[in-house]
């Protein structure tokens, strides 16, 4: 069969990497210069990176659901924020943080593949990726209200796992937290990545979530697969759902990352569905975006900013249809 | 094509439910009534929606603000100019098709999930739109709008889902319906067999968002009130799940969608302030138990109940998403 | 069967059906109250973006239910239905219909919200039907009663607040430089009319007003260039997540104004979030008019209080202020319930409730609850307080007539 390259529109002479990148480092170097012009822009520049590094958490988890399942998780937030919960009991219990930190994250891998097994796979085996796309539906309402129930509508108070420590450069004040935060996203890029490519397992979900048939023909075990994805996934929330929770501007409250998840998902489209690179760059992007718009440009009043957000989203996708990173669709005839 | 049988019991089922339809409120109180036409919104807005998605398969998780520009139309006009309520909802269907067609331009260059994200995305910035022109919409605080009887909002929504139905039944059956589905099921195939692409898919956008902008005006009219809330993320997700539910690319099933997920909330509604978190615990838990059991949706239930076991590949709708390798 | 025992079998069916008619006709006088019991019931937000309030809910109950068990209000049990509208107008329409039309409810208690309440505020004084004690600081309850006299607020409305904060400015801080955060909508420019009223001629002390949208839990942004304006007092009108946050960025990037913050906002429960995060809130200023649970434990009142809680409400916090704003606004409803006497009627409850004279145990006290019929807002008076040694002081006199 021949493969049709559906995607009209110029041939690009120079590979469109190279200019994504290429704008990417430009507008690095406008931060970095404003930066410097301004501390008042550097200040805001700061803030909105720290902004940005909680969007990245959750839009990597959505990446990696995304790249195993090729569905869109509706209940990410919501699994994050049950997963948060669930290391604040333990800490509410009396286990140090790093302990409840480390038992959260093998409750929430446990969770997300027993989730997988028991709400996604019955929808899956028959339905179409709409189905499962509607189960997450249900499973977001679900499990807010399960929250709600299990622990009740006050806020509660999540410790930081970094000292609060501030620093003061060029005028501008960040927290470690902030720092964290974004390094932590980071990482979870590099981890997922040396995973993915250099791992047995990592290249049996690659399989699995690209070539199906052809994986169960040498042996994997698709749909362990598609649960370790969940799993994954899970763990992935659990680590952006506390460290969400811990910053200043999020509280512990069932509907905690309903407000993230909505930019967690324009991330994810911006950088490309299938790049968690990607989804890290968007979230910085929309992160600080937002910040130096509402600073700067006055026409621009607070409530357009969340519309903001999705004109970039559009704006990359007209450009790149598949997003930043994201593979171009070919379609077969 | 399709069985004799099945087109004779098509028509039967719908002088029947027509009847019921027109009969029922003869026997309900007035709040039912206000329920009921609820229903008939969400009717509308549903078979708004089958027809972008389930029949020329472009997915739209942003409903809810065509709906929201049809309501606001609708209250705007009433509320600060004085009109006749059902004088607005034309204009509500002017300004959605307007709007859909805007919407299905830049469509046309995005496919499967991100054209789903970027309808989710315009379900989210029409309420930010709304709360930020707030001397025109009147903002958080919204406006409010005379109440009516049960009985005459029940009447005005159901005539109107009446009417959406039959222009939709008459749209999908002849050429549009017929170059609709070749989009849904082979853009190529679609495209080498002369269909104009982009006209078509606009089309179905204009279309659908027509109808679920007058869906919307007599959502506001129900509620006698607008504001941003009204028209949140959560509508359009609902509209979704009973379009799935109702079963993609059938007509029939918008009626069992509607009745979903406006009725199964409201029934599992407790008056108990300990328990009440329970509902949204078992409403979705309901909802993803209907998708591993009826993923289809129940016109698919339907269907096989018309074939009495005996299925021919071409009268199964292909659900959305497993026709791409 | 007989013409004779036809007949009498006719008789028996018609009497049966004429005394049905009759006892249900006359049930139907007062709606919600039958000889043991009062239903009322109420619309809030307990699951959803503002499920934070649904604590309130819980607390009203718990007060209902020690009523209840105390003998109740003139021999009749509360009973008290809570529906979910998750803060969405299309749902409290419809499901305030359902209190009046299926519950049969005698009076809509305590509804949450500003929007909630508009939407369904016609509808209600169509049908005559109270909509009391709505749990809301909007003006329109006690200001537009001719036209809605079936509807009447509780707490404190916002501006009357934010006066006294603007007066409090005008007379006891003098080059005061003031920058105000606000939301970006009728709820923070309700705050911020109030201020300049307050202020009077010093208005021209406002040096920069930043706005948020309720979507952005970050104000890091607007506080930043709060502090770049040069002021010096910080007027913070925003919700609970935003206030947290802005507390904890005007320590870290080290401005240090007098800060203001809105009663709403100013709970023991959150200032508590924003000092574990890091913000450094002594010396802030809010006002209160509820009782001070928190510097006087030990009080019969404080104990009543949380043994209510304890025993109604398990989960409920004491130290969330929204809790004993609870049990003082259900205790305000009893006590209407009370004067509306041993055969209330809808009409009798609204006279109660425009004619209160009362002293709240769970309002600070000297803070009256106080109606006539021209003067609708039961509770009118406010004290300032500061935060020392970990909780807020009442400090100075109480003001009166904070219109």
């Amino acid at each position: 069969m021949a493969a049709v390259s559906f995607t009209r529109g110029r041939a690009w002479s120079i590979p469109s990497v190279w200019i994504v990148w290429a704008v990417i480092a430009g507008g690095c170097l406008f931060l970095v210069i404003g930066s410097i012009e301004s501390s008042l822009f550097l200040q805001q520049t700061i803030s909105g990176l720290a902004n940005g590094g909680i969007y990245a958490g959750l839009a990597v988890a959505l990446v990696l659901i995304y790249r195993a399942t090729e569905v869109i998780n509706f209940a990410q937030g919501a699994i994050a924020t049950f997963t948060t919960y669930v290391a604040w009991q333990l800490i509410a219990w009396g286990l140090s943080y790093w302990v409840a930190f480390a038992c959260t994250l093998g409750v929430a891998f446990l969770g997300g593949f027993a989730l997988e097994l028991g709400a996604i796979r019955p929808v899956e085996r028959r339905g179409s990726q709409l189905t499962v796309v509607i189960a997450s539906i249900g499973l977001l309402i679900l499990i807010e209200g399960a929250i709600g129930r299990i622990w009740g509508n006050q806020v509660k108070f999540m410790p930081a796992p970094f000292p609060a420590r501030i620093y003061h450069v060029g005028g501008a004040a960040f927290s470690l937290q902030d720092l964290g935060t974004i390094g932590v996203s980071i990482a979870s890029v590099v981890v997922l990545w040396l995973f993915f490519q250099f791992t047995k397992l990592g290249l049996a979900m690659r399989a699995a979530a690209v070539r199906p048939h052809a994986a169960r023909l040498v042996g994997i075990r698709v749909s362990w697969m598609l649960s370790l994805g969940w799993g994954l996934a899970a763990a992935l929330g659990a680590v952006a759902g506390m460290l969400a929770a811990s910053s200043p501007s999020v509280l512990l409250q069932p509907s905690m990352m309903d407000g993230i998840l909505i930019y967690a998902f324009a991330a994810a489209v911006i950088g490309g569905l299938e790049s968690a690179a990607g989804a890290v760059i968007g979230a910085l992007a929309i992160g600080v975006t937002l910040n130096l718009l509402g600073s700067y440009v006055s026409w621009i009043t607070p409530p357009l900013l969340l519309p903001a957000a999705f004109v970039l989203m559009l704006i990359v996708l007209l450009v790149k249809p598949s997003g930043l990173f994201g593979r171009t669709r070919t379609r077969r005839v | 094509m399709r069985l004799p049988r099945s087109t004779l019991f098509g028509i039967g089922a719908a002088v029947v439910a027509t009847v019921v339809i027109a009969v029922l409120p003869l026997f309900l109180s007035d709040y039912h009534r206000s329920t009921g036409a609820t229903v008939g919104v969400f009717f509308t807005a549903i078979l708004a929606l089958n027809i972008v998605t389930g029949y020329s398969g472009q997915i739209s998780i942003g409903h809810g603000a065509f709906m929201a520009l049809g309501g606001y139309t609708t209250a705007i006009l009433t509320h600060d100019h004085s009109w006749n309520d059902i004088a607005t909802l034309p204009i509500a269907a002017l300004i959605g098709l307007a709007a859909g067609l805007v919407v299905g331009l830049p469509a046309l260059r995005l496919h499967g999930v991100y054209l789903a994200l970027t309808t989710f995305a315009v379900a989210l910035a029409v309420p930010q739109i709304a709360k930020n022109y707030s001397g025109f919409t009147g903002g958080t605080e919204g406006l409010a709008l005379p109440t009516h009887s049960g009985l005459w909002l029940y009447r005005t929504s159901w005539l109107v889902a009446g009417i959406a139905f039959v222009f939709a039944w008459l749209l999908l059956r002849g050429r549009t319906g017929r170059a609709f589905r070749a989009v849904r099921d082979s853009e190529i195939a679609a495209a080498s067999s002369g269909v104009g692409l982009a006209v078509y898919k606009t089309l179905a956008f204009g279309i659908s968002a027509a109808l679920a902008a007058v869906a919307g005006s007599v959502y506001v009219l129900v509620n006698n009130f607008v504001n941003p809330d009204v028209f949140g993320l959560t509508l359009s997700l609902y509209i979704l799940i009973g379009a799935v539910v109702g079963g993609l690319g059938s007509l029939w099933g918008v009626l069992v969608g509607a009745c979903f997920v406006e009725l199964l909330p409201i029934g599992l509604t407790t008056s108990h302030v300990s328990s009440s978190q329970l509902v949204p615990v078992v409403f979705g838990a309901v909802v993803i138990a209907v998708m591993a059991v009826v993923p289809l949706g129940a016109a698919d239930v339907l269907r096989a109940a018309l074939q009495f076991g005996s299925r021919t590949s071409e009268s199964v709708e292909r659900p959305l998403g497993t026709t791409e390798g | 069967m007989t013409r004779r025992s036809k007949g009498a079998l006719a008789m028996a069916l018609i009497s049966a059906a004429v005394l049905a008619t009759v006892a249900l006709a006359g049930s139907a006088a007062t709606p919600g109250v039958s000889k043991s019991t009062i239903v009322i019931g109420g619309t809030f937000p307990l699951t959803g973006p503002a499920a934070l309030y649904g604590v309130i809910p819980k607390a009203e109950n718990a007060y209902f239910q020690y009523v209840n068990a105390h003998g109740g209000v003139n021999g009749r049990k509360i009973s008290f239905k809570v529906y979910d509208d998750q803060y969405n107008p299309a749902n409290t329409v419809p499901l305030t219909k359902k209190l009046v039309q299926q519950d049969h409810v005698f009076a809509v208690y305590g509804s949450l919200g500003t929007a909630p309440t508009l939407a369904t505020r016609d509808y209600l004084n169509k049908a005559k039907v109270p909509q009391v004690l709505v749990a809301t600081g909007d003006s329109y309850w006690g200001a537009q009663y001719k036209k809605y006299p079936w509807t009447i607020g509780f707490q404190p409305d916002y501006p009357g607040e934010s006066r006294v904060y603007g007066k409090f400015i005008a007379t006891k801080v003098p080059q005061a430089k003031i920058g105000v955060l606000m939301q970006d909508d009728a709820y923070g420019q309700n705050y911020y009319d109030g201020l300049l009223q307050g202020l009077g001629d010093a208005k021209s002390k406002v040096v920069d007003v930043e706005k948020y949208d309720a979507t952005q839990t970050d104000v890091s942004q607007q506080v930043v260039k709060l502090k770049a304006s040069g002021a010096n007092v910080f007027a913070l009108f925003a919700l609970p997540t935003q206030t947290i946050d802005a507390l904890v960025v005007t320590t870290k990037i080290g401005w240090k104004p007098t800060t203001f913050i809105n009663n709403v906002s100013a709970s023991p429960l959150f200032m508590g979030l924003a000092i574990k995060s890091g913000a450094n809130v002594d010396g802030d200023i809010s006002a209160t008019y509820l009782y001070d649970y928190i510097n006087n434990p030990d009080t019969a009142i404080s104990k009543q209080y949380t043994s209510i809680l304890s025993t109604y409400d398990k989960g409920g916090d004491p130290n969330d202020a929204n809790n004993l704003y609870g049990v003082a606004s259900a205790w305000t409803m009893v006590q209407a319930l009370k004067q509306a006497g041993p055969n209330p009627t809808r009409a009798g409850l609204m006279n109660a409730l425009t004619h209160l004279k009362a002293v709240n145990p769970f309002l600070y006290p000297g803070v009256k609850l106080n109606t006539t019929p021209a003067e609708r807002f039961p509770i009118d008076q406010q004290i300032l307080e500061h935060w020392q040694n970990g909780a807020f002081h009442p400090f100075g006199h109480i003001f009166a007539k904070a219109r």
